[in-house]
């Protein structure tokens, strides 16, 4: 019944591939399709968000007296681009469970094009927050991205291609403070005024945003076997109900706990950004991916979540002292310290999330990459608006939050691999192919849809660790077993 | 008094050249009188600004013998400064910036003075409220004096000035153009994807 694995696999794809197809291995420098030239397309295109989402704080000083800003209006502005993105990314979420990551991304890059292009007519403080607001939906392509990455790479290098798409889509935000101002001063030379000037270089972003959708839909594919829409009428895949789908995610509160912690790396980051306007590149350390997947080979999952909880709570430790330091030179060392760590929390933090659920898995990367945004706005709202606390005590403050809040990392349990205290659970229903099948109910797997999820639950026992050699290991893709 | 005065204005110029002198240490010596009428608003771009400056009488003479060159600046009031940090008033000349935006610059200053400027209101000068001040350097291009169109409180004789917004209608046609053109690509995917997934049904 079932086609022999191996060496089928290798005339059709160019990267070594498991048994759901998905790449076990990470080339950065080939572009072959499916994998890898799918993780160019998502990372481009989330880089292009970024350039977008970020490109009116390099022209502000130009912008705020042609639209006669205030230092307020400035603010809202800011904290409206990132908070679009908090309900967009569980949106996107549920779009990539339900249309796949290629048609939802495209779609959303292709949807927020306009804000970008209107930005350049925005007249007054509101119609700039408001191109702001709508331009920084684009963010949710970031879920894409790690829902996409999810589906074609294997957990073995998923960690790192989540953590080197999400960091290099990230740089975006840093280009963007060169590129702008060189477009600008590019067209103020040719003769544009200054108030024309700025306006016209919002094209450039746009334009870019629009070409890489374009990009996404032509060249990409959702799944290693094909499209979403292409499975869903041959039968090979079964096109999910949405009810089922929310209802999953929402009712595993792993995907609430991630969702919580990212705020306090992600949203730290964002907060940092718009509050000390320095940007750091590589701020998405790919760094975090790559050592989720190191961890994960010897410890398991139970080492994903050691080393996401040491390495955010030193995030922490380290915003704490940088809210404490005098001298300039010592904090923008001690600011450098925290960045890594936070970045890297970032990158430790989605190589986690592909396993809390395979079938809800667009909704749980959503509500994880909203939650990032949630932080950015409460940690702005709460700390650094107005003039309740200084920029230092803010920063303490902050710090002390991202402590707090990295404790519930503790909370996680998976009872085939474990927590970070207690082992895998001795009892009962212990096993990948039980945790993953516990998402379909009888009738769904009579009929069949939960195939994808048992290929998923084989996969995933190298999240057992290196230690673990010879758990029950289930007979292959029985249904009867679970009837 | 005219050794005071030449004391004053040396202690200005040894303050100049170690740190940038202070505002407060200047002394009000010019009389300043522009063209716009108190809650006039101008149009950056078209309208004219005549600013005419002389030296105060009642001030001993002499007083000006450090003077060379004269400086004219916009200067935004307090109301166009209000929740706008990058606009404060700050007492170091260097650091401050209540005046960005020149009206002109390093004009020889003539002995006795009762000079005129008129100039267009250049078209990078945003939407405020303003008032003009004008000052007057030594020969190295330190302020030493000043006098401007309103009083100490900047209360007074201010005028608005009124943007180009920066907008044109090609700029505007080519935004909706391409926003449209967008949203119309997008359904053309659709179209397409619907195509191609009925075409694998069919094979």
């Amino acid at each position: 019944m079932e086609i022999s694995h191996g060496s089928y696999n290798q005339k059709k794809f160019a990267l070594p591939v498991d048994s759901e197809h998905k790449a076990t291995e990470f080339r950065l420098f080939s572009a072959a399709a499916p994998h890898m030239r799918a993780f160019h397309l998502s990372w481009i295109s989330f880089f292009a968000c970024f350039v977008s989402t970020f490109a009116a704080p390099p022209l502000l000083p130009i912008i705020r007296d042609n639209l006669d800003l205030t230092a307020t209006d400035i603010g809202n502005a800011g904290i409206a681009a990132v908070s679009g993105a908090v309900f967009a990314r569980i949106a996107m979420g549920t779009a990539c469970d339900l249309f796949g990551p290629r048609l939802a991304s495209a779609t959303l890059t292709l949807l927020t094009a306009p804000a970008v292009y209107c930005t350049s007519i925005a007249d007054s403080p509101i119609s700039f927050l408001l191109v702001r607001f709508f331009t920084g939906f684009s963010l949710a392509t970031f879920v894409s991205t790690q829902f996409w990455m999810s589906s074609l790479f294997s957990g073995r290098v998923v960690g790192t291609a989540n953590g080197v798409a999400g960091g290099w889509g990230n740089l975006g935000g840093g280009a963007t403070q060169l590129i702008m101002p060189l477009v600008f001063d590019l067209i103020q030379n040719i003769g544009a005024t200054k108030f024309t000037a700025w306006r016209i270089a919002f094209f450039i972003p746009a334009l870019f945003q629009t070409l890489s959708a374009y990009g996404i839909f032509f060249l990409g594919q959702d799944l290693p076997d094909g499209n979403y829409s292409e499975l869903h009428k041959s039968g090979e895949k079964h096109k999910d109900n949405f009810a089922q789908v929310f209802h999953h995610a929402v009712t595993n509160y792993r995907g609430w706990i991630l969702a919580l912690t990212y705020g306090y790396c992600f949203g730290v980051e964002l907060t940092i950004d718009n509050i000390i306007a320095q940007y750091f590149y590589d701020r998405f350390n790919p760094g975090g991916g790559m050592l989720s997947d190191f961890m994960a080979k010897r410890f398991g999952m139970r080492g994903r979540l050691w080393t996401l909880w040491v390495v955010q709570t030193l995030g922490g430790v380290f915003c704490i002292i940088l809210g404490q330091v005098g001298s300039l030179g010592v904090s923008v060392a001690v600011m450098l310290v925290f960045s890594v760590f936070v970045q890297a929390a970032c990158g430790l933090t989605f190589g986690v999330v592909p396993f809390v659920s395979r079938r809800s898995l667009g909704i749980i990367s959503g509500m994880t990459g909203g939650g990032g945004n949630v932080g950015a706005v409460l940690t702005q709202v709460i700390f650094f608006r107005g003039s309740r606390y200084s920029t230092e005590t803010g920063l303490t403050l902050m710090g002390v939050m991202m402590i707090c809040c990295t404790l519930l990392i503790t909370l996680i349990y998976f009872p085939q691999w474990g927590g970070m205290f207690c082992g895998p659970s001795s009892k009962g229903k212990t096993t990948e192919e039980d945790y993953y099948m516990s998402e379909w109910s009888s009738s769904e797997r009579e009929k069949g849809f939960h195939r994808a999820s048992l290929k998923f639950s084989e996969n995933s026992r190298s999240e057992r660790g290196r230690k673990i050699g010879s758990a029950a290991t289930p007979i292959d893709g029985t249904p009867n077993t679970y009837v | 008094m005219a050794i005071r005065a030449f004391l004053f204005v040396l202690s200005c110029l040894a303050a100049a050249t170690c740190r940038g002198a202070t505002f407060s240490s200047l002394q009000q010596t010019l009389i300043v009188t522009a063209s716009p009428q108190p809650a006039q608003v101008l149009k950056a771009g078209e309208d004219e600004i005549t600013v005419t400056w002389s030296l105060n009488s009642t001030f001993p003479a002499g007083v000006d013998s450090s003077y060379k060159t004269v400086t004219i600046k916009l200067c935004y009031a307090p109301i166009s400064q209000k929740d706008r940090g990058w606009r404060k008033t700050v007492d170091n000349l260097v650091k401050d910036k209540t005046c960005q935006h020149k009206i002109v610059a390093n004009k020889p200053y003539i002995f006795p003075s009762n000079n005129t400027f008129t100039s267009t209101v250049l078209r990078d000068v945003p939407t405020a409220t303003y008032f003009i001040r004008a000052y007057a350097q030594n020969s190295e291009g330190d302020e030493v004096a000043y006098g401007q169109t309103t009083d100490s409180h900047k209360a007074v004789n201010l005028f608005e000035i009124q943007a180009i917004t920066g907008r044109h209608v090609s700029l505007d046609i080519a935004s909706i153009c391409f926003s449209a053109f967008s949203i119309v690509s997008l359904f053309g995917f659709f179209f397409l994807e619907k195509r191609k997934s009925k075409a694998s049904e069919s094979k």
